[in-house]
């Protein structure tokens, strides 16, 4: 088994250029909060805030960095409460940008906006939906502005977004599967997204079907009203992948670079990852024949042949082997099971399938 | 007559599980009836409500209700998420995903997928099928059946519960994973029936849902043989835009004395809100409308944003009820 020929190499650190950056801790002063820098304003403000029950209120909070009068770009992540990779890429794009706010400010043409935590209850409590209402952030959308709480936090979302010239809404999984860092699009928005999603430097495009109930999602949303979303997807719920938020730290700053949201003189790393792309067609999904732990035997992002062997499905009752998970086909392993117990029907892995393959199976979304 | 399992698998740790359910009848014809509930584990009212009616029915297809014959199949799934109600969880336990949006399922795919498929499996030969549902842990709600986009045949076929309220409501996104929209592909004449609050069983709920199946089963000449109460005949039709949902502007600790299924005038009032930490009387909520009080929250504890009530008006209202699923149960 060899690896994809896709690099998968940690990728460089994006510096400006040499002089530019100060290469050292932020100080203190840029991480005291609001305050004007050169020409870009940085502030923290609520977009939306719920009264709770007892005392405290609910608060929905955006990082704004404003710098010229060009395009608006957004980083949205945090929609569920598990999903933590999100709000880490939020920082490192925060800490770039005081850099270089401290360094040469005039580089932002545009605004930056980091909405790192949609759920910020879900997130402050451990809890992938939106507690107490039980509800999944991501089937809300587009909200209702005198409809229940999250529908309120939907609404408000959306209308603070209306205008962005791309959000980019970021999803770790679940707490089940990992996930190589992936762009996921609707067939119903391929044409317009799909050359951004080229530039992102991740590993893998994945174009699905249209789902009626992922009419309900934020990226759907704000595709249909004209503000084009990506879907990014990587590592695993409750954990940060520093590695893959640096990957796609890269990605977002090129793009913002075309975008013109930064001037065309910022440097930044080459892209050092090429995506694949996945479709409805040559998506292996592997799930469980039986119930009891799984063992992988490989790494994740791996090339395999058909018959190799991916784990096995052992009990801790006893010595034996319950099951044998092998690839059904030539591909590449870009979903691993993370959590080791399964029921049967548990999705254990997914396989990109290296030649375009019939026998594809329905797509499940994180 | 025999008890089935509709599936079987294996459990990481527990033993092997299955799902039971009651086949009722001559297993030569197709079923007429297939009744589900307990798509929720902590959904109780329904699953009381279909293991009695089993009860029954066996006792009449055994000879031991004098005069009274069943006369067709009927399958009734009391509980299709046993470890959720085992374990007292509205969703599958393991992953928390809802079984009630992951129809029309999947046999080779995630556990609940598979769950999903083989209830649509089981249930799709029958012509008449309802799902019956509890509100969530929050609400109560009067006994009633839900439409969603319904054919002609649905909203008559609606009134023989006998149930005090038929309520259509509009299609959405959400609706399109559930057990009740993956059984309108197979035609047939399909029920939503929503009745009390999650988590506990009201007794007077499961009595009026147990009259209201057996009044079914005789109006579609399905059971011979019954007399029915005719304390069941106040129904109403309540059609799109005939449902006001109250929304609170207030947070605090909501009280209200009022009991679900009593008709309500302009401006009665709901239910108080008061200041859980100075305890000062922070909102007296008033309903804008007249109408039937068919659902009522019963968790105090009240943020802004959350829903109060809901309430059926004989005309129009103009709000966007589809958008208020999230909170009904189903």
């Amino acid at each position: 088994m060899t690896p994809p020929s896709r690099r998968r190499s940690p990728c460089a650190w994006p510096v400006i250029s040499e002089g530019r950056v100060r290469n050292e801790p932020i100080t203190d002063a840029l991480r005291s909060g609001a305050g004007v820098r050169g020409s870009i304003e940085i502030r923290q403000e609520s977009v939306l805030s719920l009264a709770l029950p007892y005392r405290e209120r609910l608060e929905v909070r955006r990082a704004v960095f404003r710098g010229g009068p060009g395009p608006r770009v957004a980083i949205v992540s945090g929609v569920h409460g598990d999903e933590l990779e999100g709000l880490y890429v939020c920082h490192r794009l925060a800490h770039w940008i005081e850099q270089l706010a401290a360094t040469r400010p005039e580089a932002l043409r545009g605004q930056v906006e980091l909405y790192p935590a949609l759920n910020p209850l879900g997130l402050d409590t451990l809890v992938r939906f939106v507690p107490v209402f039980d509800a999944d952030l991501n089937r809300m959308f587009p909200g209702h502005t005198e409809g229940l709480l999250p529908q309120r936090v939907a609404a408000a979302v959306m209308q603070h977004l209306a205008g962005a010239a791309l959000v980019i809404d970021i999803h770790a999984s679940n707490i089940f599967l990992r996930e190589i860092p992936q762009v996921r699009i609707s067939q119903d928005f391929a044409t317009g997204l799909l050359p951004v999603a080229r530039e992102m430097n991740l590993d893998l495009i994945w174009l699905h079907g249209a789902q009626t109930v992922l009419e309900t999602t934020i990226a759907h949303s704000l595709n249909e009203r004209g503000v084009p979303c990506l879907v990014v997807e990587m590592g695993v719920g409750m954990r940060v992948t520093p590695a893959f938020a640096d990957q796609l730290v890269v990605g977002i700053l090129r793009t913002w670079r075309a975008l013109g949201v930064l001037t065309p003189d910022v440097e930044l790393p080459e892209l050092s990852h090429l995506p694949f792309v996945a479709d409805d067609t040559n998506v292996h999904y592997l799930n469980a024949a039986t119930s009891g732990l799984f063992i992988p035997g490989v790494e994740h992002w791996m090339a395999l042949r058909e018959g190799d062997e991916l784990g096995r499905i052992v009990s801790p009752f006893d010595g034996g082997v319950r099951s044998t998970v092998r690839s059904p086909v030539d591909g590449v392993l870009f979903t691993l099971r993370e959590y080791p117990l399964v029921y049967e029907g548990s999705l254990m892995a997914r396989i990109m399938a290296g030649p375009p393959a019939a026998g594809a199976t329905e797509a499940a979304h994180g | 007559m025999a008890e089935e399992a509709l599936l079987r698998m294996t459990a990481p740790l527990r033993c092997d599980f299955d799902i039971p359910y009651h086949d009722i009848g001559d297993s030569r014809e197709a079923p007429k009836l297939a009744l589900v509930s307990g798509l929720h584990g902590n959904e109780l009212n329904g699953i009381f409500a279909l293991a009695r009616l089993a009860a029954v029915l066996k006792d009449v297809t055994a000879g031991r209700h004098a005069g009274q014959r069943l006369r067709a199949r009927v399958i009734i799934i009391p509980a299709v998420n046993v470890l959720g109600v085992n374990t007292r969880s509205r969703r599958w336990p393991f992953d928390q995903t809802d079984i009630n949006r992951m129809f029309p399922g999947y046999d080779a795919g995630e556990t609940t997928q598979r769950i999903a498929q083989a209830v649509l499996a089981l249930t799709r030969r029958a012509h008449y099928r309802v799902d019956i549902h509890s509100s969530n842990l929050d609400f109560e709600e009067v006994p009633q059946v839900r439409l969603y986009d319904p054919t002609p045949d649905e909203r008559t076929a609606a009134t023989l519960f006998g149930l005090p309220a038929v309520v259509e409501r509009r299609m959405n996104t959400i609706f399109t994973s559930t057990l009740g929209h993956a059984w309108r592909a197979a035609g047939g004449t399909n029920f939503v029936i929503q009745a009390g609050q999650a988590g506990s069983l009201q007794t007077a709920h499961c009595e009026r849902l147990f009259r209201a199946l057996v009044a079914f089963l005789y109006r579609t000449g399905l059971l011979d043989g019954v007399t029915l109460s005719d304390e069941d005949e106040d129904i109403h039709y309540f059609g799109l835009d005939q449902n006001l949902s109250m929304i609170s502007e207030h947070a605090g600790l909501f009280v209200s004395k009022l009991e679900v299924g009593r008709w309500v005038h302009t401006g009665d009032v709901i239910g108080l809100v008061y200041d859980g930490f100075s305890g000062e009387l922070r909102a007296e909520l008033k309903t804008p409308v007249a109408g039937l009080l068919s659902g009522l929250r019963r968790q105090p504890l009240l943020c802004e944003g959350d829903l109060l009530a809901r309430i059926l008006v004989r005309h129009h209202v103009a709000e966007g009820a589809d958008t208020y699923l999230h909170g009904q149960g189903q």
